[in-house]
């Protein structure tokens, strides 16, 4: 009988130590892969908290937004035809839409939207070519030649902002040159297009020591146009820029807050409520 | 050894084959035909729109993979599991999976605005898209599947003159295991990674839940090896060899009735939680939205759980039906049909719905509409000649069945 009781303590020590060793090499690893350097979760999560986020609100020297006055909006549909001949978009299929509304009481009211370049863009995420992606400055752009023309980026957007180029266009547009002329070159066929906050005006304008926002040139064709000066474009990592301090003074709302896409796009409601 | 089946004569074409490979050509032409409308003239030809950007072909790319999950399957359960006695299949579940993912691919060629530039995923990275992660595991995947069946290619007769490439076949099989378990983990990755391709679109209420992976990779998983079975019925009848016995096929047909059933339990709690408990009012509109547009419910009880689930589910096992071959095959074409139907459910329907984003109560954008045009039926119609044709290629000039005790690698 002693000799029984021996074994079995024998093994239960063995098994003791076995278990025990095993318990701290899994709290160790699971340490280590959760917060520590061998988790991918930790280093995508440092990237997405630090980097991009620092990049969002600080970092960089510029970070574009707009506003939009859902007030002062007259439906006049100059800025989808100023941003159509601009862009040298397609005439059925808009990249800047406006259309009539109403508010839960009935009361009438004009919306509009540009591509609202989320700082958490769903369209960047799932592009499998970073064809979309995200600048230093939060603009959410395209580099057409990279473009496979997969549409993920079309079903994945919660504004319905991404157009596809389904056939070679026709020549003409027949807001050019009414409303303006076309500074970019045309997509072609087979890849998805969207709005740029007119990047290429921002660009050359900051170049040439101008600022977007305040000088027309700098600015989106949708902001200059608009006769009511429903729309306000700036830098919202300035301070005392003029978005800053339209922020600061009107209440806004963005689209679809609770999907967490953080658009820079701001609405101001009308003045009788949503 | 392998050699044995390298003597065989193979028989001179009769009319008869003659006629099939005729029907095989109708059905080529018009989807070249039509592949070549759509390099001309852009994705235009098709029915898609910015509403609903994706349509039939990717309904058929979905299906294709799922359908061909039974060449890991049942890879993994002889070369992982050690279950020998079902290596008499895996060849033919190889060639299968290989025919439904090169489908899949040449559907993904048309699809994309840019066929031109289909090399940028593997080029230009975005770990972080779930279609990017699809585009690199099926392209693994389907080199992981020909280096499996090279061997297979390479004892046909045709080889016979270049005796080193027998060497090389022959080491091949040697890391069959190892090739197993890396298309295990790949196919488990992307094949559940086209599910989340739709799970994880939080601006569409009805696709946005985690169930979506789970749902996609153990229907896929159950399905593709009953095709795999099905096809060899089929091949048993046409060709009137028995190559692979009853009672292995039989075994796949119950493994995958009870796969079904661990589906159908998924299914069953994801439609309680998602429409029923935990009902959110977006989901609410999007389905009031699709009942009053679509017949999606009754085409989700008909096509996905009556066609797709119960009808192969009695057919695989109770042993009254399971009995006859018959039934087994026609058990598992309504499995296929059940699978086609629901990737067309979810990706359709889903798209169906417009997402709504502005502040008022009076617009919104117009509900999808979809209908699958001329062309793209045309593709799909070439796309069933494409799989009609490597079947009879694959049958009359392939091993696809080891004889005997030949193999035992």
């Amino acid at each position: 009988m002693p000799k029984k009781t021996k074994i079995k303590l024998e093994l239960s020590r063995r098994d003791f130590l076995t278990v025990a060793a095993a318990a701290a090499g899994s709290v160790v690893a699971a340490q280590a892969l959760t917060v520590g350097p061998l988790s991918p979760f930790s280093l995508l999560k440092q990237n997405q908290i630090q980097g991009e986020a620092g990049q969002k609100h600080g970092d960089s020297k510029y970070r574009w937004g707009m506003i939009i006055n859902l007030d002062k909006c007259i439906g006049c549909e100059y800025c989808l035809r100023a941003c159509s001949a601009t862009n040298d978009v397609a005439s059925d299929r808009p990249w800047n839409i406006v259309v009539a509304e109403q508010n839960s009481s009935g009361y009438p009211f004009f919306f509009s939207r540009p591509c609202l370049h989320c700082q958490e863009a769903p369209c960047v995420e799932v592009c499998p070519v970073k064809a979309t992606y995200r600048r230093e400055d939060g603009l959410i752009v395209m580099d057409y030649d990279r473009c496979i023309g997969c549409r993920y980026c079309e079903v994945a957007c919660p504004y319905d902002a991404r157009r596809f180029n389904w056939e070679e266009r026709a020549k003409g547009n027949e807001f050019i040159p009414t409303w303006g002329i076309a500074e970019v070159p045309r997509r072609p066929r087979g890849v998805v297009e969207k709005c740029t906050f007119c990047i290429h005006r921002i660009d050359d304008g900051l170049k040439q020591g101008l600022m977007p926002g305040e000088h027309p040139e700098a600015t989106p064709a949708c902001v200059n146009i608009c006769p009511v000066g429903a729309r306000i474009f700036g830098n919202l990592n300035d301070p005392n820029s003029r978005i800053s301090h339209e922020l600061q003074a009107n209440a806004t709302i963005r689209l679809r807050e609770e999907l967490g896409t953080e658009p820079v796009v701001y609405y101001i409601p009308p003045k009788e409520g949503l | 050894m392998a050699t044995s089946t390298l003597r065989q004569k193979y028989p001179s074409i009769s009319p008869g084959l003659l006629a099939w490979l005729g029907f095989i050509a109708v059905l080529l032409t018009i989807g070249l035909a039509a592949a070549f409308e759509v390099f001309r003239r852009g994705l235009v030809v098709t029915n898609m729109s910015d509403l609903v950007p994706w349509g039939l072909w990717i309904t058929i790319d979905l299906s294709a993979i799922a359908l061909g999950a039974g060449a890991f399957t049942l890879s993994a359960v002889v070369y992982l599991f050690g279950l020998k006695k079902f290596q008499s299949i895996v060849r033919l579940a190889v060639y299968v999976g290989f025919i439904g993912y090169t489908t899949a691919l040449l559907t993904l060629i048309m699809d994309i605005g840019r066929p031109d530039r289909f090399w940028h995923p593997w080029v230009y990275w975005n770990i972080h898209s779930v279609l990017w992660e699809i585009t690199w595991c099926i392209t693994i995947y389907l080199t992981i599947m020909i280096l499996e069946f090279a061997p297979v290619v390479l004892e046909a007769k045709f080889f016979d003159r270049w005796p080193w490439l027998r060497q090389v076949a022959h080491s091949m099989h040697k890391i069959a295991p190892v090739l197993a378990l890396l298309g295990l983990l790949i196919s488990l990755l992307h094949q559940s990674s086209l599910g989340a391709t739709y799970g994880i679109i939080k601006s569409r209420p009805i696709w946005f839940k985690p169930s979506m992976p789970i749902m996609f990779i153990l229907s896929a998983v159950a399905v593709g090896p009953a095709l795999t079975m099905a096809v060899a019925f089929v091949l048993e009848w046409i060709t009137g060899k028995r190559a692979i016995s009853h009672d292995i096929l039989r075994i796949i047909a119950r493994a995958s009735g009870l796969t079904l059933l661990v589906y159908a339990y998924i299914r069953f709690w994801d439609l309680a939680a998602v429409s029923y408990y935990g009902r959110t009012p977006a989901v609410s509109e999007a389905l009031h939205a699709l009942n009053s547009q679509t017949p999606y419910t009754f085409g989700f009880w008909v096509g996905e759980m009556i066609i797709g689930i119960l009808i192969p589910v009695l057919m695989f096992l109770l042993p009254r039906y399971n009995q006859r071959p018959v039934n087994l095959v026609l058990g598992a074409f309504c499995a296929m049909l059940g699978i086609i139907f629901n990737r067309w459910n979810v990706t359709v329907t889903g798209l169906f719905v417009p997402v709504n984003f502005s502040p008022g109560t009076l617009y919104r954008l117009p509900a999808g509409e979809y209908l699958p045009g001329l062309v793209e039926w045309s593709i799909a119609v070439g796309i069933i000649g494409y799989i009609m044709l490597m079947l009879t290629l694959g049958v009359r000039y392939l091993p696809l069945f080891p004889k005997g005790e030949a193999h035992k690698f």
